[in-house]
């Protein structure tokens, strides 16, 4: 039996009284599954992973990841425990502008606590930019942009990667590239979390859960289950 | 350190792309930097030369000897009381440049007065004879501290710069023969320059037995609209020698520029180091420079928190629009792991680099404002002083870094979560 990494129970998260936006979700993801989270917009699945990501806090109810309640965390201590277990791809890159492909990684670094320039240097070779190393965002393509992201996102060897519609702003060739190199991630252990609007694309991981209206509305892993029984 | 190194960078390339951003901060704290630094400049230079301009109409303190009086009569039978001439021994006369605020007494001059009369015959007229200091020497035998020095040249030409004078002062202390007389006193004795006249004195009227006489040659006329255009000035050992009063004197007169000593502060301590003297301070003129002055400074220190305060609103209003526009980045820092106190001392930074530039272009710009308005208002040069400069910068770096405390708030307040929202 696979061991689970992140546990989310009876979550709750509300703006305000009319504002509910997440209700009673329970999840529970094993350690190096990849789990695609797919709904369509505004039914929570952002908010859902910017909880897992330790972006956001739950109204209500506890998530542990890696068997830490982080639910009982204050804003400091979320800090320190994101940039050492979790890693984040946007879809929007955001790569700081004036910083070279390089210093974007080693920025996460710097903020880790542990500068390596020669690791920075292999984790950009490794996703195809050992020549882009001292170009700026503006002059790399959307694939490269997201690439870099994607190495800035390994550079501390996180566990847990989370990746917001990672291709939603590529063209077909790209968008491969980074799949490609997601699903290595995935193979080399990983956990991946990939919210995405793309059947096809959700389809490349082991559970694909829908969320609509702040509620798991179906999970393949439970469909699996009751198939099985 | 190579965490340091990645910090300067992230610093230097977040400046080097908002530089017009970063510029108009700058601007604001070279504003308020410069009114700063050229009113302190023009308030430490004027009050020290506005002081000296004042010093020109005169001592403003004047010591005379105590004044002992005697009750004149017998038990039960009083005739009133009769005071003792007394006089200050020209000997003390170093002390008064041996006091604590020894460095603002610009001068002094001792003044030994006689009626003398003047002419033949019934043309004889009655005339005060003033011995003083023009230009002297004098020698401070216990200077206040090794370091002052023991020489100091004072005189009416010191302390009375502003006479007009036709002909020349008398420049030698040792000339016995030179005389410089007041306008109405050349009038009414017909007396000019190059003239000679004799001087006879008695010590008690119509003691024409022991009358003593001296002969003088006019130098200088002097003209000052005020009783000295009445008297004949001579050095001091002349009076002296003619009065038989060697080593005396009546009064001192004493210039003290004291812009921030209380002048009461002088008069303790001349008496306390010349025991049997008063000193009085002409406290007409005394206080009315101080008010001026504190006037002066008052103005311009409210002129410069007006600037201070708006440089510190325009740093603001710039740094809240860059946290603004920076929000995404910042939301970014802290999702990539940045804790707060990264981002508050990037900010900071950028607001004391922003201090620094504005402080020193600030304190270059300030110095020629000073001048400016030490011409235009002033009619004077204003000297630039070095001291302001860490002043300026010391300044610039805290109206930055006040300025900074709303925008760096806001920025902490930002959520990483803003990144994956999209917003």
């Amino acid at each position: 039996m696979s061991e689970e990494i992140i546990r989310l129970n009876n979550i709750k998260k509300y703006y305000d009284e009319n504002t509910r936006v997440l209700e009673d979700l329970n999840l529970i993801i094993n350690k190096g599954a990849w789990t695609s989270i797919m709904g369509p917009s505004g039914s929570g699945k952002t908010t859902l992973l910017n909880i897992i990501g330790c972006l956001d806090s739950a109204t209500a109810g506890s998530v542990s990841i890696n068997g830490t309640e982080i639910t009982k965390l204050n804003q400091t201590q979320l800090t320190r425990f994101r940039r050492e277990n979790i890693g984040l791809v946007f879809q929007q890159y955001h790569l700081v502008p004036y910083l070279t492909a390089l210093e974007n990684v080693m920025m996460a670094q710097y903020y880790h606590g542990v500068i390596d320039e020669a690791k920075a240097v292999e984790a950009l070779k490794k996703v195809g930019l050992g020549h882009r190393l001292d170009h700026v965002p503006s002059h790399l393509s959307g694939g490269e942009q997201q690439r870099v992201c994607i190495a800035r996102a390994l550079i501390n060897e996180p566990k847990i990667l989370l990746a917001d519609e990672p291709t939603g702003n590529l063209d077909q060739k790209n968008g491969e590239i980074v799949l490609d190199l997601i699903r290595q991630l995935h193979t080399e252990g990983h956990t991946i979390i990939l919210v995405t609007h793309n059947s096809d694309i959700a389809k490349l991981g082991q559970r694909i859960i829908t969320v609509i209206d702040g509620k798991i509305c179906s999970d393949s892993a439970c469909t699996y289950e009751i198939n099985e029984k | 350190m190579i965490g340091d190194k990645m910090f300067m960078r992230i610093l230097g390339k977040s400046i080097l792309k908002r530089k017009s951003r970063i510029a108009i901060a700058v601007i604001s704290v070279i504003i308020g930097a410069s009114i700063a630094t050229a009113l302190l400049s023009v308030s430490l230079d004027v009050s020290e030369k506005v002081g000296i301009e004042f010093r020109k109409y005169g001592a403003n303190l004047m010591v005379v000897p105590k004044s002992d009086t005697i009750e004149v009569g017998f038990p039960g039978v009083e005739f009133g009381s009769v005071t003792e001439q007394r006089y200050i021994n020209e000997s003390d006369l170093w002390k008064i440049k041996t006091i604590y605020w020894r460095n603002n007494v610009l001068g002094f001059a001792p003044f030994l007065y006689q009626v003398v009369s003047v002419g033949d015959g019934v043309n004889r007229q009655n005339v005060v004879l003033a011995g003083t200091y023009f230009d002297k020497n004098v020698v401070i035998l216990q200077p206040y501290s090794p370091n002052d020095n023991p020489m100091f040249i004072t005189g009416i030409q010191k302390i009375s710069p502003w006479w007009t004078v036709n002909g020349s002062w008398i420049s030698d202390q040792n000339d016995t023969t030179s005389a410089m007389i007041g306008t109405k006193v050349a009038e009414t004795l017909h007396l000019r320059i190059g003239d000679s006249f004799t001087i006879y004195y008695d010590e008690y009227a119509g003691d024409a037995i022991n009358e003593t006489s001296h002969n003088l040659t006019v130098v200088g006329i002097i003209e000052t609209e005020g009783y000295e255009d009445n008297q004949i000035f001579v050095n001091l050992q002349v009076a002296q020698a003619l009065t038989h009063r060697p080593g005396k004197i009546h009064t001192i007169q004493v210039s003290a520029l004291c812009n921030a000593c209380p002048v009461e502060a002088f008069v303790e301590e001349i008496q306390a180091n010349i025991p049997y003297v008063e000193a009085r301070t002409v406290k007409q003129l005394a206080s009315a420079e101080m008010n001026i002055l504190g006037k002066i400074e008052n103005m311009m220190f409210l002129i410069t928190i007006v600037a201070l305060i708006a440089s510190a609103l325009g740093v603001m209003t710039t740094m809240i629009t860059s946290v603004i526009e920076r929000q995404k980045e910042i939301g970014l820092m802290k999702s990539v792991g940045a804790e707060n106190k990264k981002i508050v001392s990037l900010f900071l930074s950028e607001a004391t680099i922003i201090g620094v530039i504005g402080g020193i272009l600030g304190y270059i710009i300030g110095i020629i404002l000073a001048q400016f308005i030490g011409y235009s208002v002033f009619s004077m040069s204003i000297t630039p002083r070095f001291e302001v400069i860490p002043l300026s910068i010391g300044i610039s770096i805290g109206v930055a870094l006040l300025a900074s405390i709303l925008p760096v708030r806001r920025a902490v307040s930002v959520e990483p979560a803003i990144v994956l929202r999209g917003e």
